[in-house]
């Protein structure tokens, strides 16, 4: 990637606590999330897709220090993100905002538009009093809303309004780095269109950072200039949102792409239908992790052999499969 | 039209004075898949329900609502006499399997239960046919997964054990409501799949209610559109896609995000 990368992830490891059973021994949890790398340069947008439980909102977590991560580094703006505690991280907190998926429950009911959004100002001691009330009025307008919806609650707006306000959250304190985790997957298509033509303004006007996780392919194509897919924990191929979808690599990419039903009835897609993962039983230990479900004709013992690396394969596509090379 | 289910009129208003589905008449053929879109809050939902009459009393359906079912009208049905018609002649599939299914009760004893519900004596003969359509539904070594409750399953397998449920008295009509919508896209691909290959062998129609045009363009013949409890337009797919005739369908045909094979 070229420039300076403002967020960069190497090495990344998250273990959830052991799981225990009411009976019996309990079950070792498996790293929700492996030796994860990326980067992501000044100004562009990396989308981390994959399929429920892969991984992709622990990461976000990990890196924001949300959650702490159990090994790795996470740099940004070239500071260890990791070794930073109080005010040191604070103030780095305030660079990176998150919007999630459900706005909901990630607004306060009890708390107006204006205070919610104003709370973050307070937080960080950026502004107070008037000084607020005209931030708010200013990001209430960058995200198409009024000022005067500062005074209503959340109960009164609908999903699309109740997910700007978040967006204007995040955006009053002047962010570089924003995550949206599944920010648009719960509003209805006409309403996303508007939201995601939203962000691409927002980010093209503040040269906004973005890590956008989906699981919306088709989405994830309109916003991204990178794409990292994620299967079991780790990320399995690694390109520009050009190349992984017009070349997609891993056999796991080709058939999460095949799986996206076409709005067209013109076009019979080739599909993949992957075998259910509970059926195909458990990935060998130390082998491919997609082995069982893997539709490619040639897997074989070599796929067995420890666990693919994230290869370069050329225009700056990287695939961890034996044979996608 | 010979028509397995015909809806004439269907008017639905929630206590409280919200009339969630406006005047909708819609009728379909024996054996034919048809999508039902809309945005949430459209009433696709609610019309799925008063078609089922399961909307209880917290909704007025009006009197001049028609729904009839292979010719019997539903809505002059008691109780007791619409608890004979669900299961056997229309049943319904939910988005999320793992709140429709019962949390402490074996999958296999579940679907059984509609068997014997509906006339079946022997407890051993209903778990057989339970068994039999979870083979069929594609749920793999069903002898064993019959004994497994829901939480043990995945998503997938859920679902498949829902549909099995739906279909195993071989009704005329299956109302599914977004029956793929709470899985991840390659589970997604399983289940419509499933629902498709089933709906060919045993000739039952299905009302697909869904807010995804992908799946409508790939696995339905017809689709109707609602918005804000109105059909707006229904016409058959390749022409709802080719040509919408409402102002409305264009719109939500030109909201939705595709994949463009070559940037």
């Amino acid at each position: 990637m070229s420039g300076a990368p403002l967020v960069s992830v190497s090495g990344l490891r998250v273990r959830y606590p052991e799981r225990r059973r009411w009976r019996g021994t309990g079950d070792r949890a498996p790293a929700a999330v492996e030796d994860v790398s990326f980067e992501i340069a000044r100004g562009t947008t990396l989308a981390l897709v994959g399929e429920s439980g892969c991984g992709k909102t622990t990461t976000a977590r990990a890196l924001l220090r949300l959650i702490e991560p159990d090994s790795g580094e996470v740099r940004f703006d070239g500071a260890d993100l990791l070794a930073l505690h109080g005010e040191a991280l604070r103030r780095h907190r305030r660079r990176m905002q998150i919007v999630f998926q459900d706005p909901f429950t990630s607004l306060n009911p009890r708390l107006s538009v204006g205070e919610a959004i104003a709370e973050g100002l307070q937080a960080h001691a950026l502004a107070d009093g008037e000084a607020a009330r005209a931030r708010v009025a200013h990001v209430l307008t960058e995200v198409e809303l009024s000022e005067g919806d500062a005074a209503r609650y959340p109960h009164e707006l609908s999903g699309g309004q109740r997910q700007r306000v978040a967006i204007a959250r995040a955006l009053a304190l002047d962010p570089e780095f924003l995550v949206l985790d599944e920010a648009v997957s719960a509003l209805d298509v006409t309403t996303q269109a508007r939201v995601l033509a939203l962000f691409s303004r927002l980010t093209a006007m503040r040269g906004l950072t973005v890590l956008f996780i989906a699981h919306n392919l088709a989405v994830v194509q309109q916003v991204a200039d990178w794409v990292a897919v994620m299967y079991r924990g780790r990320i399995v191929e690694r390109a520009s949102a050009e190349r992984l979808f017009s070349a997609p690599r891993h056999p796991y990419t080709q058939a999460l792409l095949s799986a996206v039903p076409v709005p067209d009835p013109a076009v019979r897609p080739h599909r993949t239908v992957l075998p259910d993962e509970a059926v195909a039983g458990p990935p060998p230990a130390g082998g491919c992790p997609f082995f069982p479900r893997c539709p490619h004709p040639s897997k074989d013992a070599a796929c067995l052999a420890g666990h693919p690396p994230l290869a370069d394969v050329g225009a700056e596509q990287h695939v961890a499969c034996v044979k996608g090379l | 039209m010979n028509a397995v289910l015909d809806v004439r009129n269907l008017d639905v208003t929630y206590a409280g004075g919200h009339r969630a589905v406006h005047d909708v008449s819609f009728a379909m053929a024996p054996g034919e898949m048809v999508g039902l879109v809309g945005e949430s809050g459209s009433g696709k939902s609610t019309l799925g329900l008063a078609v089922m009459r399961l909307l209880g009393t917290r909704a007025r359906i009006a009197i001049s609502s028609r729904v009839s079912l292979e010719g019997r009208e539903l809505l002059d049905l008691d109780e007791r006499e619409m608890c004979a018609v669900r299961g056997r002649l229309m049943s319904m599939v939910f988005q999320e399997p793992a709140a429709a299914l019962n949390p402490v009760m074996r999958v296999g004893d579940q679907i059984a239960e509609v068997v014997r519900l509906h006339g079946e004596r022997s407890r051993g003969a209903a778990l057989e046919r339970a068994i039999a359509m979870m083979e069929r539904a594609g749920v793999p070594q069903p002898g064993r997964r019959a004994f497994a409750y829901p939480h043990e399953l995945s998503g997938g397998l859920r679902q498949r054990v829902m549909i099995a449920m739906a279909l195993v008295l071989q009704p005329a009509v299956i109302i599914a409501d977004e029956p793929t919508s709470a899985l991840d896209v390659t589970v997604q691909a399983q289940i419509l799949e499933l629902l498709l290959q089933l709906q060919r062998e045993s000739g039952t129609a299905v009302l697909l209610i869904t807010h995804d045009l992908g799946i409508v363009a790939e696995a339905c013949s017809r689709a109707l559109v609602m918005r804000a409890g109105a059909l707006v337009e229904a016409a058959p797919v390749d022409q709802l896609f080719r040509a919408p005739a409402h102002p409305y369908t264009a719109e939500l045909l030109r909201a939705v995000p595709r994949i463009r094979k070559s940037a």
